[in-house]
């Protein structure tokens, strides 16, 4: 039987309304400028996010979320399962490849004040997917259920508990009950495969309509000189470079993962005291050091309730900043944009000094 | 064009460590599957006598295994590490090929990106500005 392919295709154009779509990518423009290159990031977060949803359900394949099963599993995948070990080690890198990027990303946009107006929503939807990234890791980490994952877990769920008023409530909620057990290792998981997926893709989807419907910012020098920058059509031009990109990317990422592929330590044992050198991943390091340098107590309340109250307004002030820097080009603009300098550099100080 | 090249200069630089890369993971080989059942064997040795010492009731034969396994409490972290000679082989061949591909790929996108913004100068794709359109002479527009 001969398939007429024409017929095929445009009875799925009719169906699915592809030709605006690829109309829109053929009139797309991309802007050149010396910061061009930053907008690659965005496309890189994708990919990585693409090849955590393939390795992630590859090991949901095998593995148990329960107290006795959990570990057990892990160490079935990295032993018995073909190249188990390698699938655990890309899930685990790219999501360290992935939250880099985000950084990088929301650093490149900070730098270059692409907020500004109109692109305000993009920023915080973007500053949203950074915090559910980040919380995806943090639940991701006490999947392995070891000794080390348990403690971090203690100390991570601990946290919100200066949180005036709620906190006592968001740590009972984040493990279940009083402690860190069983319960948690089930929450986590159901969080780390179901709720946060569906989350992240609800963003992911208002970010990418926002970009689409705002368009590439340009640098601000030129946007006040109403210079017309140079742009390139999306596709095939943009596309080609992105796939150059993402195929660096994969190497390297292919690479690593080979290289350095995590271990699995001993089963955490409930009972056990937290071992020697408990750290939380390290894009959580300059929170932890940051809440360790705070004393015990000051004054009329604890030291890390005052560390948890900055931390908040910080991260609050980090949303709304298109609102705050409502001037970009004026001294105000330069101000936040030498604070973002010194917030870089504090983290790496302060990531750095907690590894020591 | 620059960022492209420094790109594949990237790219062939790995071509050449890869194998290296994969051979460094050769050398420091860490306890395999067969290795962790020896040291499970062993744990479960060290603890044999102190269980024949107990004058306990005898199992039912089919429980029998699954009883010692539960017993056998790992000891060591489990490092990753290739299953058998095969999978080595498998992964070594397949990560040289993957950046053997990735070269060849970015070399041909280079072409291509190359070729397409050569297109786009030349504004092939854009409605083209005829000097004649306005012309009542033209044979085609008299028509």
């Amino acid at each position: 039987m001969k398939i007429d392919m024409k017929k095929f295709a445009a009875w799925f154009d009719d169906r699915l309304a592809l030709t605006p779509i690829f109309k829109y990518m053929t009139k797309k423009e991309v802007p050149q400028h010396e910061h061009s290159f930053w907008y690659y990031t965005g496309s890189s977060i994708l990919l990585f996010l693409f090849i955590q949803i393939i390795t992630g359900i590859m090991l949901a394949l095998y593995y148990k979320p329960t107290l006795e099963g959990a570990t057990d599993s892990i160490g079935r995948i990295m032993t018995e399962i073909p190249l188990g070990w390698l699938v655990r080690s890309v899930h685990s890198w790219s999501s360290t490849f992935l939250i880099a990027i985000v950084m990088i990303h929301l650093l490149a946009i900070w730098f270059t004040k692409s907020y500004r107006k109109p692109r305000e929503a993009t920023w915080m939807t973007g500053m949203m997917l950074l915090v559910v990234s980040m919380v995806f890791g943090f639940t991701g980490y006490l999947l392995p259920w070891d000794d080390l994952s348990l403690s971090a877990t203690k100390v991570g769920t601990n946290i919100p508990m200066a949180i005036p008023v709620v906190g006592k409530w968001v740590t009972q909620f984040l493990r279940g009950g009083g402690d860190v057990t069983g319960d948690t290792l089930t929450r986590f998981y159901l969080f780390h495969v179901c709720i946060l997926p569906l989350v992240i893709f609800a963003i992911l989807a208002v970010h990418i309509l926002l970009v689409q419907k705002e368009g590439m910012s340009v640098p601000l020098k030129d946007e006040i000189a109403k210079k017309k920058v140079p742009a390139l059509p999306f596709w095939p031009n943009f596309i080609l470079r992105e796939v150059v990109i993402w195929l660096v990317l994969l190497g390297i990422l292919l690479t690593i993962s080979l290289m350095f592929a995590p271990s699995l330590e001993l089963t955490a044992d409930l009972m056990a005291p937290a071992p020697e050198g408990v750290k939380p991943e390290w894009y959580f390091l300059f929170l932890f050091q940051t809440l360790k340098i705070f004393p015990a107590n000051m004054g009329p309340v604890t030291g890390e309730f005052v560390a948890v109250v900055l931390i908040l307004i910080a991260v609050v002030a980090i949303f709304f900043l298109p609102f705050i820097d409502n001037k970009p080009e004026g001294k105000k603009g330069k101000i936040i944009q030498y604070l973002g300098v010194v917030g870089l550099i504090y983290a790496i100080v302060f990531s750095i000094w907690s590894l020591l | 064009m620059r960022k492209i090249r420094v790109l594949y200069l990237l790219v062939m630089v790995s071509v050449v460590l890869a194998p290296l890369a994969a051979v460094a993971r050769q050398s420091g080989v860490p306890p395999t599957v067969k290795d962790k059942a020896q040291i499970e064997a062993a744990v479960a040795a060290q603890a044999a006598p102190t269980q024949q010492a107990k004058p306990a009731p005898a199992p039912p034969a089919a429980k029998k295994p699954a009883a010692k396994k539960a017993e056998v409490k790992r000891t060591e972290p489990i490092v990753p590490a290739y299953s058998g000679i095969r999978e080595k082989t498998a992964v070594i061949v397949f990560y040289v090929w993957l950046w053997f591909s990735i070269a060849v790929l970015i070399y041909f996108l280079r072409l291509w990106i190359k070729e397409a913004d050569r297109v786009y100068k030349a504004k092939y794709y854009e409605p083209e500005e005829s000097p004649r359109k306005d012309n009542p002479m033209d044979p085609v527009l008299g028509d």
